[in-house]
């Protein structure tokens, strides 16, 4: 048998059952927004998986075409700390879908029997043979092609003739997946022999290899040894760009989903915080509420710590319910999230899972929290003068101070409404905590409206730099030359025609990427300090560079200063002659001479993009002249990719809304929660004030009257909430901005529209009356006579 | 045994203001049922003056509940002023109560938010009768009625409890209703500031007013014209 302690600390909860029902969905939300934390864990296990099934490289050169034997690929192997090497070719062709042409590249694969690098592994259907293609997973995944075992597809060659495929299946591999969402490029899988006969060249365009010591030191000497060898083979002109070494433990997109959880994690603590003002305000409410019973406690004998176990115990109770059910909802969340993310970027599947130690965190905070925030109100409650706590009615005292008074002026409103609005003042801090759970929804929602503001802002005025209507850019194999830039500049409809030549490099251990550009280019750049190259310098070809602000406050550089890049061709000192914050290549870009760039590849006419203007913007002119220019350039032999500027900007910006709606899904937690909160004080208020309202129907009030009552009362907590929560939501927006910046290495302008303050207030309202529904309904059924009679 | 009082008036022999008939009452409490009213039968003439008194639990408050449509009967009818309040809705109840009856309360029930004359216009509001202006001016001249007219911008928090009961006596009277009840109404006062309050309601009765009210106070009943005697559900006297 209980004892009557224990019993009363149970019964407390079942007597108010819906008020045990809202504190335990606030400390289950609550509790589960912890299980945020769990989601790059979750996704990091999937995809470290998905490291080891496609045995990814940890070393990959590129390099322009170069004929290797099987003895010299054998050799490559045999070379120190070399686990495994695989050949690449590809090539960029053209492939009809529908009635449209769309960007591809074909992968070249040695022996699809026999991968050690890199492996393509099917999904559905068959490994190709030489009359068929291999879709990857992602065409489908990202919505470049949906293609399957069984369709067929034309390819559209460099050279331009057609050529028709069939699709043997889907496969998937983790470099070709990260091509498909990083450039909208469709990426099939064919033998090499199909690769070299779709280019009309053989050879392979790249090395991906695996390491026995992949640490940087062991890595670079690889990749020494590596060139030292390629030198010996015939053909071989340098790589064509930096060679890339995966760090231990890292793979595709893993610092983009580190960031992005570092947001998460932001967006996890606003919730926790929201919820330890919810759990405090629940629990002193439950505290306040039993004062008297509290007194009659004590007046029967029963010590201070007697009466504090019988709460605690019951806030134990409240927190273990919570604590369960929010460990289970958060295993739930958190498995969805990671799934979610997993598959709409890699197309992994994640599956159920669970990081134990945010699941031991969730289930210590669920269950100590609660009893914790409720300790200042016991000590409260138990400090009370017994007289006075006996005679308590839950409702007798009117606030009388300035708020009140001020409160009692508002004379305009019918009467009933201003019951309503007083009563706000007759709970301070249970109004006031309430008002700030409501603040934290508001300032969030505001927040991460202004982030999404801003990341659009800001892709639009990068985009609105270009003064190209195409950028066309070679796919890598070979570089254009002058015969390129004629075809372009006779092509009708071309008004405009300027070579590019990029290439990535590293500064101070960064990637950058070297833009070479004319003096004069057909882009808007805008400087921070310094000043752009001049024309005498383009024509000295001088190592002098505009250097993105972004990467040169990540680095520490500033004008007048030198650097030195890493270059394909070894490293390179350049003088920075000014700071620029176009945000290009997001904050990324080294501006330089073409001539100079041209110099350091040793690629006098050389050029990896054109940017063309057309005669005028209208959309259909750039896309017909687009089609021409690539047949062109097909039909000379080049390998061609073009990116549309007024496509890419609106493709860009609804990658980055969608990214953006992410976040606030994730907000809405906050939001939820918050109106749990709302609903909880209202309830609360409700069943404290049933006699008060039983008086009132018994003077005439009739349901409405009620209900406008305790309406008007939610309806100012919520907008007393809003206006608490527009300083809030301009603070987190300006650390939203800040962490944005230190975190992604992203600069967004900080912008705070008031519109979005209005769509604040508009939902407030609207989640208010919606949660307000349930505790006014039950406040208008309440039979006078029960009212009166209710204890 | 009997509680003493005075000669029944003539307004018993007129027209029942209140009439009611075979009335039962039971609580659900649980899994217990209680029977708060077992057959009640009475009838009370308009302009009378009338005190319940009984033992605790015999029943006493469950009538003015009935009488006033708090509480529903479990059986047999209710007239009060030609309306059968056992067949109306809460809502129609409440909108009757508002124009028809002012009711007393033991511990006053005042709105603590609301000032002396906000808390004696407000059925007044709900009943959405008049201008703004003729509430006011009703809610002042009920509060003058009860000594009241200096205070009308108190809170209760700042009148004394006898004030209070004068300010719950005021918000009764707001709608100008042939009915009175009282639970109790003295029965938080000390005794000079209940002997003035009964003096209040006698003047109320001798204005025309039908005044009904429960009280443990056999001296207060004792000066009632007329007192109905409760015992365990049934009217055991008067």
């Amino acid at each position: 048998m209980v004892s009557a302690s224990v019993r009363k600390s149970a019964t407390d909860l079942t007597r108010r059952r819906a008020r045990t029902f809202f504190t335990v969905a606030t400390l289950a939300i609550a509790v589960a927004s912890i299980s945020f934390l769990a989601v790059p864990t979750l996704i990091d296990g999937a995809m470290q998986e998905e490291v080891r099934a496609g045995r990814l490289a940890d070393v990959t050169v590129a390099m322009r075409p170069v004929e290797l034997s099987d003895a010299q690929l054998a050799a490559l192997a045999e070379l120190p700390n070399v686990a495994a090497v695989e050949p690449r070719a590809s090539v960029d062709v053209r492939v009809l879908v529908g009635e449209r042409r769309a960007p591809a590249r074909v992968i070249g694969v040695r022996d699809f029997a026999h991968q050690g690098v890199d492996v393509v592994r099917v999904e559905s259907g068959a490994f190709p043979d030489r009359r068929e293609l291999l879709a990857d997973v992602q065409d489908a995944n990202v919505g470049v092609y949906d293609g399957r075992a069984g369709d067929t597809l034309t390819v559209v060659r460099p050279s331009g003739e057609d050529a028709s495929f069939a699709v043997s299946g889907r496969g998937r591999s983790l470099p070709g997946g990260e091509q498909v969402q990083d450039e909208d490029v469709i990426v099939l899988y064919a033998p090499a022999a199909t690769v070299a006969a779709l280019g009309g060249e053989a050879g392979y365009g790249g090395l991906a290899l695996r390491l026995d010591d992949s640490r940087p030191g062991a890595a670079r000497a690889t990749v020494e040894a590596v060139r030292s060898y390629l030198r010996t083979v015939p053909g071989f002109a340098g790589f064509s760009n930096l060679p890339e070494v995966r760090a231990p433990g890292d793979w595709p997109g893993k610092a983009d989903t580190e960031a992005f959880a570092q947001l998460l994690g932001v967006i996890t603590v606003l919730a926790l915080l929201s919820a330890v003002v919810l759990t405090s305000n629940t629990m002193s409410t439950l505290v306040a509420e039993q004062t008297r019973e509290i007194a009659v406690m004590r007046a029967v004998g029963a010590r201070r710590r007697q009466v504090a176990l019988v709460y605690l115990r019951t806030t134990l109770f409240l927190g273990t319910l919570g604590a369960l059910a929010g460990a289970a909802l958060g295993i739930l969340l958190s498995s969805l999230l990671a799934s979610y993310f997993a598959s709409a970027f890699w197309a992994v599947d994640v599956g159920f899972g669970v990081d134990p130690v945010v699941l031991v965190v969730s289930l210590l905070v669920g269950l100590f929290a609660p009893p914790l925030a409720a300790l200042p109100a016991i000590r409260r409650a138990l400090r009370v003068d017994l007289r006075e706590a006996l005679e308590a009615s839950g409702s007798a005292l009117g606030g009388q101070d300035a708020a009140d008074r001020a409160l009692r002026r508002v004379g305009f409103l019918p009467r009933t409404m201003q019951i309503g609005l007083r009563n706000v003042g007759r709970r301070k801090r249970r109004s006031l905590a309430t008002a700030v759970i409501v603040a934290f929804a508001v300032g969030n929602l505001l927040a991460v409206l202004a982030v999404a503001d801003a990341v659009t802002e800001s892709t639009r005025s990068a985009w609105g730099d270009h003064l190209e209507d195409v950028q066309v850019s070679t796919g890598g194999r070979a570089l254009f030359d002058q015969r390129a830039e004629q075809a372009i500049r006779s092509t009708p409809g071309v008004a405009e025609v300027e070579p590019v030549l990029k290439n990535t490099v590293a500064l101070a251990g960064r990637k950058a990427v070297v833009w070479g550009v004319e003096q004069a280019p057909l882009l808007r750049y805008r400087l921070a300090d310094g000043r752009w190259f001049s024309p005498a310098e383009e024509q000295a070809g001088e190592r002098v560079a505009v250097v993105e602000r972004n990467i040169a406050q990540i680095v520490g550089v500033d004008v007048g200063d030198r650097i030195t890049l890493a270059t394909a061709a070894g490293p390179a000192g350049f003088r920075v002659v000014g700071i620029a914050k176009s945000q290009q290549e997001d904050g990324t870009a080294l501006y330089v001479p073409l001539t100079t760039a041209r110099a350091l590849l040793g690629r006098p006419t050389g050029a990896s993009a054109f940017w063309v203007r057309a005669e005028s913007p209208d959309q259909a002119l750039v896309d017909r002249t687009t089609t021409l220019v690539e047949d062109r350039l097909a039909a000379l032999g080049y390998e061609v990719a073009s990116e549309v500027t007024y496509v890419a900007e609106r493709d860009e910006v609804e990658a980055n809304s969608s990214l953006t709606t992410t976040v606030a899904v994730l907000g809405f937690v906050i939001v939820a929660m918050s109106m749990v909160g709302l609903a909880n004080a209202i309830t609360t208020n409700v069943l404290e004030r049933t006699r008060e309202i039983g008086i009132l129907r018994s003077i005439g009030a009739r349901a409405r009257d009620v209900r406008r009552i305790f309406t008007t009362e939610g309806i100012a907590l919520g907008i007393g909430g809003w206006l608490l929560g527009i300083p809030l939501g301009y603070l987190l927006t300006r650390l939203l901005v800040w962490l944005i910046w230190e975190i992604v290495e992203v600069r967004i302008p900080v912008v705070f529209p008031p519109v979005n303050v209005l769509i604040a207030l508009v939902g407030t309202i609207v989640l208010a009356l919606l949660v307000l529904f349930l505790p006014v309904r039950r406040a208008v059924r309440f039979r006078p006579g029960d009212a009166i009679r209710y204890a | 045994m009997v509680v003493a009082g005075r000669e029944r008036t003539e307004a018993s022999t007129r027209a029942p203001l209140i009439e009611l008939t075979g009335v039962e009452k039971v609580y659900r409490t649980g899994k217990l049922d209680y029977r708060a009213l077992r057959g009640v039968d009475l009838s009370i003439g308009a302009g009378e003056l009338v005190a319940v008194v009984g033992p605790s639990g015999s029943g006493k408050s469950t009538i003015l509940n009935i009488v006033t449509g708090i509480d529903r009967a479990s059986a047999g009818t209710v007239t009060v002023d030609g309306q059968r309040l056992d067949e109306m809705s809460e809502e129609e109840l409440a909108v009757w109560r508002g124009a028809n009856v002012g009711i007393i309360f033991q511990f006053f029930q005042l709105l603590p938010t609301l000032s002396a004359l906000e808390n004696a216009v407000l059925p007044l509001d709900f009943l959405r009768r008049g201008s703004k202006r003729e509430r006011f001016g009703q809610a002042q001249r009920n509060l003058e009625l009860v000594g009241l007219g200096d205070k009308v911008d108190h809170l209760p928090a700042e009148l004394s409890g006898g004030e209070q009961q004068r300010v719950a006596i005021a918000r009764s009277l707001a709608a100008d209703p042939r009915l009175i009840v009282g639970d109790e109404p003295t029965g938080n006062l000390d005794t000079v500031t209940a002997a003035e309050m009964f003096a209040l309601l006698e003047r109320l009765n001798e204005e025309g007013k039908t005044i009904l009210f429960v009280t443990h106070d056999r001296e207060l009943a004792a000066r009632a014209p007329r007192v109905v005697e409760i015992r365990d559900g049934l009217v055991v006297n008067g």
